[in-house]
């Protein structure tokens, strides 16, 4: 991964009328890195990534891609850019060799380039063994996939993700996590937006937390969770008849009941890890669990937002 | 709730809540009965333009024709001084007859109580030819009864001319205006349905975010849509050719510039409406009321002078009809391209004037995303 910047989004402002939807968004994406934007919905991710599609107009800011200013040039944005939306955009009644023609034809792509590029797909996507099929006829994974072919088939250096795996089944999603990342291995540049933060963390070398329109922290994910996650917590989860005779027992250290799961705060809680079990124990309360989490990015985003990434932004 | 009733209120409650479809819905009734009543709510449901020439001399009978005829309500006539020029506009189909009182008409009627005037028609169109015949048999018995002598029943005979050599049935009449409903509904319904069903299946979303420009975009639309068009006016061509036998002048080299042209009048109409409707019901809605309601315009085989005056006059604002005419004129006129000049300049004009419209519509379109 280069330090070369490849994306540059500064203090980008839209409104819809008196609501705003981006509010002064600033960050860069260096060549080469998976970047995610995690936030809830209504935070302003999948405007800004349209916006930067071209598919929508800014009041204020800047945006340049790939050396091109979106305001200047903005079909060389968009010939650099693959975008991939939440929804499969594909042709159900063409053949998915055919979408993928359409698609080309789009870009102007070459012939040659072209067959290039099926074989690409084809091999690292998976897709030549549907490749002459219908779209209709294909399971949900397949489109997927299909999908993300059709969206780079004119080989961008830049991959727009809104949302990717959105819908899917924890395994597909991992092997969608494992498709992006070796797009990466090819030199591909992502931008991913997500509100999952289990996402944002397997596959983002850097992630911009964003609410209301606005960008709340942005770094690397294990550097958020250190300098705004906090520490380790221990969360006990005990039968919900002793949930409050819990939270006396454990009246002396930091506790919040959140989701029917006391997350008590401490600095060691390795260290008192024994103490907490012995204290539940001594007053009869069944604890159904009992373990030390480390911080989340949930944990970065409730510490910098007050709420849930699963809350509506706005 | 039972299930039936949930489906019905459920969509009654949809259509309650789009504008554009309740307007169409709304829209369409009123249009046909406006128009119906603007046609059939009149004493007289008919207006021709005939042409009149008077070689007799000028004499109280041939005044009294010639006025009498002008107030029948039915015709509009309009005076020429010798036929070679009435019978230029005739062929210019800028009036339907040309009535001739030959010289001696008067004397020979007032003499031995009989004669006869010439009526030169445009038979192109049966009906209205019919019209104009019966018409003026009837107002020239009328007239003779009324103003001559009661005695005699049919003293003026009418000479018909033909005004082209060959005998037109209504195969002929009805096969040019069977040949305007593609350029009309086709081409409208392709180009309204393609940016339609992209914005309904969210593939225009794609299209966007690619570096085609939006009148590449249309254009590529426009070539589809024509290809479809083509298809209906070819398959209508073979079948109306195959059943109905036409003695037509199949002239393609004059008939492709007339189809292509109207055809890309009815795309570019169906991408303003595409572009203007807010959901596909919508603009299905108003692609359907305004074909609907067109036909009625532009003398497919519902014949102008079924018309009002005024709304004859609006007709000439609505490009199709000039292709109508054209075809028309080329398959039952034997036209030449000089003839068409105009018209195909007409129509080349509205293609270009419409399709500046749709473009500016779909880039505000765009732009409001």
């Amino acid at each position: 991964m280069s330090e070369k910047v490849i994306v540059e989004v500064g203090d980008l402002t839209k409104h819809y009328g008196k609501i705003t939807a981006l509010d002064g968004v600033s960050f860069s994406v260096n060549e080469g890195e998976i970047f995610g934007l995690l936030g809830p919905n209504g935070a302003g991710k999948t405007t800004l990534m349209e916006i930067m599609c071209g598919l929508r107009r800014f009041d204020k800011g800047n945006v340049s891609v790939h050396g091109f200013d979106l305001r200047k040039a903005p079909y060389k944005v968009r010939s650099s850019i693959g975008f991939c939306p939440q929804e499969t955009l594909l042709y159900d009644l063409l053949s998915v060799y055919e979408n993928f023609a359409f698609s080309a034809s789009l870009y102007s792509l070459k012939s040659s380039k072209f067959k290039e590029r099926v074989e690409f797909s084809s091999k690292f996507l998976g897709v030549g063994e549907f490749l002459r099929r219908r779209v209709k006829e294909l399971s949900g994974g397949m489109k997927r996939r299909a999908n993300l072919a059709a969206s780079i088939i004119h080989d961008p250096p830049i991959v727009i993700l809104d949302e990717p795996t959105v819908g899917f089944d924890p395994n597909i999603k991992r092997e969608f996590w494992e498709l992006i990342r070796e797009l990466k291995g090819y030199g591909k540049t992502m931008l991913i937006s997500t509100h999952d933060m289990y996402e944002a963390d397997e596959l983002c070398d850097r992630v911009a937390i964003m609410d209301k329109g606005k960008v709340v922290a942005l770094d690397k994910p294990h550097v958020l969770k250190e300098t705004i996650g906090g520490e380790p917590s221990i969360h006990v989860t005990v039968k919900n008849v002793g949930k409050e005779k819990a939270l006396k027992a454990l009246e002396k250290y930091h506790c919040v009941l959140r989701d029917n799961e006391i997350k008590i705060f401490t600095q060691n809680p390795w260290e008192i890890m024994h103490e907490v079990s012995s204290k539940l124990i001594a007053q009869k309360i069944l604890t159904e669990k009992i373990e030390v989490v480390e911080p989340t990015l949930e944990d970065v985003f409730i510490k910098l937002t007050g709420r849930k990434l699963t809350e509506e932004s706005q | 709730m039972n299930s039936i009733i949930g489906i019905a209120v459920k969509d009654i409650k949809q259509f309650f809540r789009e504008r554009g479809t309740i307007f169409w819905t709304i829209a369409f009734p009123v249009l046909i009965l406006l128009l119906f009543t603007a046609i059939f709510g009149r004493t007289i449901p008919f207006n021709a333009n005939v042409g009149i020439v008077n070689e007799d001399i000028q004499t109280p009978v041939t005044e009294g024709i010639i006025s009498g005829l002008n107030n029948t309500g039915f015709l509009n006539v309009k005076n020429f001084a010798d036929r070679t020029e009435a019978l230029r506009e005739l062929n210019a189909t800028n009036i339907r007859a040309v009535i001739i009182i030959p010289q001696n008409f008067t004397q020979n009627l007032t003499t031995i109580g009989h004669a006869n005037i010439t009526l030169v028609l445009d038979n192109t169109n049966l009906d209205v030819a019919r019209l104009i015949r019966d018409g003026v048999k009837t107002y020239l018995a009328y007239y003779y009864k009324t103003y001559v002598n009661p005695s005699y029943t049919e003293p003026i005979g009418i000479n018909e001319e033909p005004v082209f050599g060959q005998e037109i049935g209504y195969s002929e009449s009805i096969v040019p205006g069977m040949l305007t409903y593609p350029l009309l509904f086709s081409s409208m319904v392709a180009s309204t349905g393609a940016i339609v069903y992209e914005r309904e299946k969210g593939t225009l979303k794609k299209i966007r975010a690619s570096p085609i420009r939006p009148i590449n975009m249309l254009i590529g639309k426009t070539l589809a849509a024509l290809f479809q068009t083509a298809i209906s006016i070819l398959i209508m061509a073979v079948l109306a050719a195959v059943l109905l036998g036409p003695k037509l002048n199949w002239n393609i080299p004059l008939l492709i510039p007339i189809f292509f042209l109207g055809s890309m009048n009815g795309i570019a109409l169906g991408l303003i409406i595409s572009c203007i409707g807010r959901s596909p019901q919508e603009a299905s809605n108003a692609a359907t009321t305004i074909a609907i309601v067109l036909q009625f315009f532009v003398g497919m085989y519902f014949p102008l002078e079924y018309l009002p005056t005024y709304l004859q006059q609006f007709s000439q604002f609505i490009p199709m009809t000039y292709a109508a005419q054209s075809l028309r004129n080329v398959m039952i006129r034997n036209a030449t391209l000089a003839d068409l000049a105009w018209p195909l300049a007409t129509l080349t004009l509205s293609a270009i004037a419409l399709y500046a419209v749709g473009i500016l519509l779909y880039k505000r379109w765009v732009e409001k995303e």
